[in-house]
């Protein structure tokens, strides 16, 4: 396979703003894989999301949003320049439920796309590919939107390591 | 007593207890108890109260739940996850069944960007089976009538 210089830029840029930001960082998940259309990513078991507490099985939503994060970096990836894929909608179907203190392996394909739509599947499985957890199915827009701003997002990070550059909640919302 | 029965016995002690604890905050007309018996309802800082006798949820927002820091917008993923364990607590509080339901699959259709404030929600049981039970959940965040996400859930008891 060729050497892809988009891709070479995206896969930092992407595990950056997944692993090191907002809802991905409080989960933990770690980017084990970035390619063309196909996402890996492993969740380590986690007391504060069980959603089940006679059993410590952990809560179906967890799921929700590492196939969602998966699927969702997937369908960027495709992109010739990277830019927000909003996910239409989102189909899971759970085999059986994960077990406690276990990692939580996920994989994400795009199988699909047309001019205006990504189609993706995703899988989520703890020791059995073969027998897995979920199973997803997802679809994303593509969207005439100005491209993602890696660097502003590194960049508001630094802000709010800095204490005279904090950011408030009003800045956020004002998006300033 | 061989392990195994003692793990069985323990497990019936749990669910009994977790029955009780159930039907005491029925009694006390307070969903935020059971909300409270779910750790990932903490993780994502979700909430409930009776609001004209029905459920309502919301989920204030939260550094922790965002997902597209350039917006910035609520992960799509935690909307998911609101809406999914909304759709629980709604047939934990209101139905009379034994167990902690599970879920078979969950279908969830984007209409808006989650924007970086209060998310709400409300539950709707349509079809309760002997063993499976259907429902509907919606959120919104100014409008109840212009949502941002609707999801069907379907669970087994």
């Amino acid at each position: 396979m060729a050497f892809d210089m988009t891709m070479a830029l995206f896969r930092p840029a992407l595990k950056y703003a997944m692993e090191k930001n907002g809802h991905g960082k409080t989960l933990g998940l770690k980017m084990t894989e970035i390619n063309r259309g196909e996402i890996n990513l492993v969740f380590p078991y986690k007391e504060e999301v069980v959603g089940n507490p006679l059993t410590g099985v952990v809560h179906g939503g967890v799921i929700v949003s590492l196939l969602d994060t998966a699927c969702g970096s997937a369908a960027m990836t495709v992109l010739n320049t990277p830019a927000v894929t909003p996910t239409i909608d989102l189909r899971l179907d759970y085999m059986h439920p994960a077990e406690p203190h276990k990692p939580i392996y996920v994989e994400a394909k795009v199988y699909r796309q047309t001019a205006n739509v990504i189609f993706c599947r995703g899988l989520a499985w703890q020791d059995d590919k073969e027998n897995p957890i979920a199973h997803c199915v997802a679809n994303f827009m593509k969207v005439d939107s100005k491209s993602i701003n890696f660097s502003a997002i590194a960049i508001t990070q630094l802000r709010r390591l800095m204490p005279w550059g904090k950011t408030t909640d009003s800045d956020k919302e004002t998006g300033k | 007593m061989s392990s195994e029965e003692m793990s069985l016995e323990q497990n019936k002690h749990q669910l009994k207890e977790w029955q009780e604890s159930i039907a005491a905050a029925r009694q006390e007309n307070s969903p935020q108890t059971v909300m409270e018996m779910i750790p990932y309802a903490a993780f994502i800082g979700a909430q409930a109260r009776i609001e004209n006798d029905q459920l309502l949820y919301w989920l204030d927002k939260k550094p922790s739940n965002i997902g597209n820091p350039s917006l910035p917008a609520i992960h799509g993923g935690v909307i998911g996850g609101f809406l999914e364990l909304a759709a629980a607590i709604e047939i934990i509080y209101t139905l009379d069944i034994a167990a902690v339901p599970k879920v078979v699959d969950f279908s969830l259709d984007y209409l808006r960007a989650g924007r970086y404030k209060t998310i709400y929600a409300k539950c709707q049981v349509l079809r309760q089976g002997k063993k499976l039970i259907n429902v509907t959940a919606s959120a919104w965040q100014d409008d109840e009538n212009t949502p941002i996400a609707t999801a069907r859930c379907h669970f087994l008891i």
